[in-house]
């Protein structure tokens, strides 16, 4: 078996599907949008080169900036709301044990089952202002007056509720079971030292969830960047740029505006600020996990 | 020897073309054929979806041999396909809109064919319908619809409440106040679209101008929106907002939203296009509400050029051909064939399905709604009409522009001034 595995024919042949597919499925496609990014090309007829041109105009492009910030504050609610939630719930569930835990675990989970079109049209039923379910509430409690939840000053405000509501799921199920692969011994010790539920999570829970914890983080953030489809359906980018995101506003400059090009060089751009976010916090967990060794030598 | 082989290749050769040449003959007197109809009409069942399809079976019932797949998405979806369609494998038969915004990437790419406009001298266009969908004088598509943009209103809580049909937009503002007194939302917009708004806006010019399309053109060639009839529209709208005229988040609600808001009864009037006069006839509509709806166009704005007749219409949507169809020839056939006066202009009618861009005088029976009777007089008393609505009147980059600006600028976010500048710098 070793030597077949040492064999560089074999080597080749497993890696190949996974190459080829990286290969013409991302690489290819990201080549070319770097070629579109230095033309004028509508998505029709011919394409003229024009050098840097599109990078300028990205520079002085005010609703860029806004939707990358939007970006920005999605990945912060993700990372100081969303995550610590989904932790402390994964943690209570754990604790919770029995039919109870199962029975609350789908319910974090449904949010996640449901398409993304049904969850988008179910919050613009529950913000609109004149039938809304938030606005009934408001009016239960003898709130006369009506909220606009999409009004341009708030509207990025309920959008990264929904956001962060509807990511939720997934990072209480990853950390649930990154608890569950937590040595029971390490609570059992815990617990004869009279160690109470805080001093558990905090000194035994956190620490050895910290390589998931980064993950996590880590995929909070590129999928924070990479928000499309929701906002496309709840609000696509509106009222104005209020609410713009900057996949959505690259899908509209590309196939709205037919501006392929120009849609091209934002999109060069935001896969270097991926890769930058991916490789910083690298950097940052990288140096963490090494400086806790050195503590430990 | 080598020219006995060479005349056996030969005759070999000769018989195989010969038997295949037949066989070519043979099918293609009964040759399948599949055309790919490619609509931004999604509703099969009611209004114009329900005509599409109708005389898309009736072809398929005179021509067994042709097969029809239709592929259908909502305005917006449909766009998008639309371009990457036509980077490769356009389908046959598609929706096209004759408007700048949309043909002029779409010729300039050149994926539509050109048809003979002497064909069509039989098929009673209206006058001047065919002008948006022709470049160089040359044909590339017919326009389906003569739209008109109108104020929807529901007669009855209007005579319920002894509020009458406004004739100043000063009275609508003062109208739409005492529609809110009694709790009621004075006019729906689809305000998160973007385009009924432009719409709107360019109505307004046209009320305040009298004659959009030169102010407009001039506009969008320039790259300039400085001129007062654009910036005093714009305050109006803006204004009119304020007032509140429109329902609370208007400028978030889509189009189902907001007509909802209408068809419930819960908003007295729905600012859209003629295109929804079929509300007459949907019996989803609770029947209070349909048997009540009727309509009015802006009103006159005061000290404007526009007079009351002076109306803000446009033939807007239409079909071409596909210039690397494979069956081009069947597809024009079809085409053609839609376009008998006796097919999208009459079917169009009897749905109640606005005003086609044919004549359809003849058509009327005197047993249609009040509300297609109403719309017809319009257009027949109209003294002028509007063109292309603005947000079509440039380039897509414009497009996209203008309808998430006037959200911002009706909403307050920005000035009206900044939104004025920003659009001109999008045409250039």
């Amino acid at each position: 078996m070793k030597k077949l595995y040492s064999n560089k024919m074999v080597i080749a042949s497993l890696i190949l599907p996974g190459l080829l597919v990286f290969v013409f499925a991302i690489l290819a496609p990201i080549c070319l949008s770097v070629y579109y990014g230095f033309t004028d090309y509508s998505g029709m007829g011919t394409a003229e080169y024009i050098g840097l041109e599109n990078y300028k105009n990205l520079i002085h492009d005010s609703t860029f900036w806004k939707s990358l910030w939007h970006s920005l504050l999605l990945a912060v609610g993700f990372i100081c709301i969303q995550h610590p939630l989904a932790l402390i719930v994964a943690a209570v569930l754990d604790k919770l044990q029995g039919k109870a835990e199962g029975v609350f675990r789908c319910i974090y989970f449904i949010p996640n089952v449901i398409s993304v079109a049904v969850i988008a049209y179910l919050w613009k039923f529950i913000y609109n202002p004149d039938f809304g379910l938030l606005n009934n509430i408001f009016k239960a409690f003898g709130y006369t007056g009506k909220i606009n939840w999409f009004d341009s000053r708030i509207a990025i405000w309920s959008v990264l509720i929904v956001l962060i509501w509807h990511g939720f799921g997934w990072g209480m199920l990853i950390y649930y079971t990154g608890i569950k692969n937590i040595d029971p011994v390490l609570y059992e010790a815990a617990s004869i030292d009279g160690a109470n539920h805080t001093q558990t999570f905090l000194k035994i829970t956190l620490p050895q969830m910290k390589s998931v914890i980064q993950v996590n983080v880590t995929m909070a953030i590129i999928s924070a960047l990479k928000q499309m489809e929701t906002v496309y359906l709840l609000t696509n980018g509106g009222p104005g740029d209020s609410t713009q995101f900057t996949a959505n506003y690259l899908y509209q400059q590309a196939f709205k505006a037919f501006k392929y090009g120009y849609g091209n060089a934002i999109s060069v751009v935001f896969i270097i600020i991926c890769i930058a976010a991916t490789v910083l916090l690298n950097i940052v967990f990288a140096e963490r996990s090494e400086k806790r060794k050195a503590v430990r030598r | 020897m080598k020219k006995k082989v060479l005349a056996t290749v030969l005759s070999v050769a000769m018989g195989v073309t010969a038997i295949t040449g037949y066989g070519t003959v043979v099918s293609a007197a009964e040759e399948d054929v599949t055309l790919k109809v490619f609509s931004n009409l999604p509703d099969r069942k009611n209004g114009q979806g329900l005509v599409e399809q109708m005389i898309i079976d009736e072809y398929m019932e005179a021509n067994p041999n042709v097969t029809i797949e239709v592929e259908a998405l909502d305005e917006e979806a449909y766009k998008t396909k639309f371009k990457a369609y036509a980077m490769d494998g356009m389908p046959d038969v598609v929706s096209v809109w004759g408007q700048p915004a949309f043909l002029d990437e779409v010729l300039d790419a050149g994926v539509l064919t050109e048809l003979n406009e002497a064909d069509y001298a039989d098929y009673k266009f209206v006058e001047g319908s065919l002008d948006g969908f022709k470049k160089d004088g040359k044909l590339y598509g017919l326009p389906r619809n003569t739209d008109v943009a109108v104020f929807y209103y529901n007669q009855k809580i209007f005579d319920d409440n002894g509020w009458k049909v406004p004739a100043t937009y000063d009275e609508l503002l003062t109208l739409a106040e005492d529609i809110k007194g009694k709790d009621i939302i004075p006019l729906a917009m689809d305000g998160g679209d973007g385009w009924p708004m432009a719409i709107y806006l360019t109505d307004l010019v046209n009320k305040i101008g009298g004659n959009t399309k030169e102010i407009v053109s001039d506009a969008v060639k320039n790259g300039d929106f400085t001129a007062p009839e654009f910036k005093e529209a714009a305050d109006l709208l803006k204004k009119s907002a304020d007032a509140g005229l429109f329902q609370d988040g208007y400028d978030s609600q889509d189009y189902g939203t907001a007509m909802n808001l209408f068809t419930n009864g819960q908003a007295a009037m729905f600012y859209m296009g003629s295109w929804e006069s079929s509300m007459a006839l949907n019996e989803d509509i609770p029947e209070e509400v349909r048997n009540n709806i009727r309509v009015f166009t802006m009103p006159v704005v005061a000290d404007g050029k526009g007079q009351a007749n002076d109306i803000a219409a446009w033939n807007g949507g239409g079909y071409a051909v596909a210039s690397d169809s494979e069956v081009k020839e069947e597809a024009v056939k079809f085409l053609n064939y839609m376009y008998q006066p006796d097919k999208l202009s009459k079917y169009g009618w009897e749905n109640g399905v606005g005003m086609s861009a044919q004549d359809q005088s003849e058509y009327m029976t005197g047993e249609e709604t009040e509300l297609q009777k109403q719309i017809v007089q319009i257009v027949k008393d109209a003294t002028s009409l509007s063109g292309t609505p603005i947000n079509d009147c440039g380039p897509s980059a414009f497009k996209t522009s203008i309808e998430s600006e006037i959200q911002s600028m009706s909403n307050g976010t920005g000035t009206v001034d900044e939104f004025l500048d920003t659009i001109g710098k999008a045409c250039k």
